[in-house]
């Protein structure tokens, strides 16, 4: 079991700031609806496929980042020029994908415990 | 298990809807199946048309209760994760098979590697088309200024930016192939397959860590990779088209040895890009192709700025100077006489032809031949080597084209016929193609040559014509250069069986028209479809010059 620094924010701006901080190290990065007060997402394949990811998280098998990203509200997200969409081409939720590289699940994907360990794991 | 007919129907024979057969044909048929229980120690009998029955044999459940207990790891071993590899193995795998692929790039002399997924994705048609595409932008842009797009800017390419985008998409082509194997439960392993005994194979990793495995089937797709010249420098020097597409630096000047496919693409975007580019030919341009129609690729080339050296070969490389890149003296011999150049360039690009990945995977421990001269394995007409359960798919094939469409279709077919779906044989006949040269050559069917090899002259009609694209006339881009030529037997009510276009958009006009070959076109039938204006396309459809005529085919307007 690696050790792994979780980092969790909000919106687009955040999301860089923490990239920034940890330039240089392996970055995962999890994008999901936001939640509300009571702690419920909009998104219910993301609230699927959470507990997945976790589980898969205790297989990455050196150090690593996870950072938890909370998009924004339904409306942001569904505007076709969100920052998400344009700068960082996550174009669903959730994403999980592989920071600098082109390892990346979307949807349903992220729910596969198999697809799931196969990103976290190093090759 | 003979299962009973319904009361009232008929018992089926083989062709449903056929009258009560004759007294000969149920008297074979009776011989056919006492043969049958006779000869086979378990029989299924199961109707074609029961919903049941063709379940339990598609998923392999048939097949499953007739075999001995598995005495093997894997149903199926495929090694070679390329275009035809990933196809049967996926196939195999959708039909319920335990499949595997071993794909392992040995880097190349430069210390080039990829990832999964083979030539075409990696290092061949995707890089190559899209650096073709970054060509005909830099074109686009200069055509655009007569249709009235105006801007002060020097427009100048950036090798490195063009290099990245195209390798992030290669990536994403990579991690998709990895995502589609693992979905379907296909066990892939980055490790190098050879054959150790019969039904075995030993897996080397990167690290040099030997697994064993062993399987009821092989499919052997290991592909091809570039050859060197076998002159000095060659290979401390030179570099291949596997090492091209991810070059972190941009050429230079290059000379381009070789006249294939390959070589010419190459060149042609190279040039297209702005560099400064030689093609070096020993004999004859894009071997196997239509030689009228490669003439005219070439011509085109040259009078866009590609130079060429027709006749000459390389004896030898030298460094005059490090760098990324550097300089490289190469000196070369005539095929013809006494004669010696030489020349300086940054890049030296061989691109001379391709050799099989079969001599270093241990097939002569298990008696597969392959043909000792070009390393290519022979296969009867459903892929299968002269071992029984070694097959084999791809460009290590003897006799078949290089191409992974070709590929694609012949290792999913395989995989349906190994595993009891299908009896479907691939078919080889009438393959179409397109050369991505910067003028596009597409073609189906014969060449000319060969057509007159197999018919003679008098039984065979040629129709051509000289086109302009109407997008060419306003840019001012060359008149009478793009060219269509169809090839008629007159034996056979004028059926189509050679196509060939020179133009823009090859590729795309090539395949609809392949389409119609493989449904007997003819010239009738071209002559009464109806053209789509305005297109290039369309000259198919008016073609009228026969070159027996000896008329002219310039064009002279509209």
């Amino acid at each position: 079991m690696a050790a792994y620094q979780e980092v969790c924010v909000c919106g687009f701006e955040e999301f860089n700031q923490a990239v920034e901080q940890h330039e240089g190290k392996r970055i995962f990065a999890l994008f999901v609806g936001s939640k509300d007060t009571e702690g419920n997402s909009w998104c219910p394949l993301c609230t699927k496929a959470e507990p997945v990811i976790r589980e898969g998280l205790k297989s990455a098998s050196q150090e690593c980042v996870f950072i938890y990203c909370q998009v924004g509200d339904k409306p942001y997200w569904r505007d076709p020029n969100n920052d998400f969409r344009k700068k960082l081409n996550v174009t669903s939720v959730p994403t999980l994908l592989k920071y600098g590289t082109p390892k990346k699940l979307v949807d349903a994907e992220c729910r596969q415990a198999n697809l799931v360990e196969m990103l976290f794991c190093e090759d | 298990m003979p299962t009973s007919s319904p009361p009232g129907r008929r018992a089926r024979v083989l062709s449903p809807g056929t009258s009560r057969p004759s007294s000969e044909a149920r008297e074979e048929l009776r011989r056919r199946l006492l043969e049958l229980i006779e000869g086979n120690r378990v029989m299924i009998f199961s109707k074609s048309y029961c919903p049941h029955s063709a379940r339990a044999h598609q998923s392999g459940l048939l097949q499953k209760i007739l075999q001995e207990e598995s005495a093997y790891e894997y149903d199926l071993i495929v090694i070679g994760g390329g275009s035809g590899g990933l196809s049967c193995a996926k196939e195999a795998a959708i039909l319920g098979r335990k499949v595997m692929v071993l794909d392992f790039v040995v880097p190349s002399p430069r210390g080039t590697s990829w990832g999964l997924g083979g030539t075409c994705v990696n290092v061949g048609c995707i890089p190559k088309k899209l650096m073709h595409q970054a060509a005909l932008l830099g074109q686009a842009l200069r055509d655009s200024r007569k249709f009235g797009w105006e801007y002060s800017q020097q427009v100048k390419h950036n090798w490195e930016t063009m290099t990245e985008a195209i390798q992030n998409h290669i990536g994403s082509l990579n991690w998709g192939y990895r995502l589609s194997l693992r979905e379907r439960g296909v066990t892939y392993v980055n490790s190098y397959g050879e054959f150790v005994e019969h039904h075995t194979v030993k897996a080397t990793n990167r690290k040099g860590q030997e697994t064993y495995y062993t399987s009821a089937n092989f499919v052997i797709a290991t592909g091809e990779r570039p050859r060197y010249l076998g002159i000095p420098g060659d290979k401390e020097f030179c570099i291949t088209s596997d090492d091209l597409f991810s070059l972190p630096y941009c050429p230079g000047k290059t000379l381009v040895v070789g006249a294939s496919y390959v070589a010419l693409e190459c060149a042609g975007f190279l040039a297209g890009l702005g560099l400064d580019v030689t093609v070096m030919v020993r004999s004859i341009l894009l071997r196997g192709f239509d030689q009228e129609v490669a003439e005219k690729v070439g011509s085109y080339m040259q009078q866009h700025g590609v130079k060429f050296l027709r006749k000459f070969v390389p004896v030898m490389v030298q460094q005059l100077e490090k760098g990324s890149p550097g300089k490289l003296k190469v000196t070369a011999k005539s095929t013809e006489g006494p004669e010696t150049i030489e020349g300086v360039y940054n890049t030296v690009l061989l691109a001379i032809g391709r050799d099989s990945c079969t001599r270093n995977i241990g097939l002569e421990k298990i008696g597969v031949r392959i043909n000792e001269k070009n390393g290519k394995i022979p296969v009867n007409d459903v892929e299968q080597t002269n071992v029984p359960y070694v097959y084999a798919v791809g460009d290590v094939l003897e006799g078949k084209p290089e191409l992974t469409p070709v590929a694609i279709q012949a290792g999913k077919l395989l995989a349906r016929r190994l595993h009891g779906a299908s009896s479907e044989k691939c078919d080889y006949f009438s393959i179409p193609t397109t050369v991505f040269t910067p003028l596009e050559y597409g073609c189906c069917g014969l060449s000319e040559e060969k057509a007159t090899e197999l018919y003679m002259k008098e039984n065979l009609e040629v129709y051509h014509t000289l086109f302009w694209p109407l997008e060419w006339t306003v840019a001012g881009r060359d008149n009478n250069t793009c060219y269509a030529k169809i090839i008629c037997n007159k034996l056979d009510q004028d059926r189509v069986i050679g196509f060939h276009v020179l133009g823009p958009n090859a590729g795309e006009i090539t395949q609809g028209f392949a389409a119609a070959m493989k449904c007997g076109l003819t010239k009738q039938l071209l002559d009464e479809t109806i053209g789509i204006h305005p297109t290039c396309g369309e000259v198919f459809t008016t073609l009228e010059i026969t070159k027996s005529s000896g008329l002219a085919v310039t064009q002279q307007g509209c």
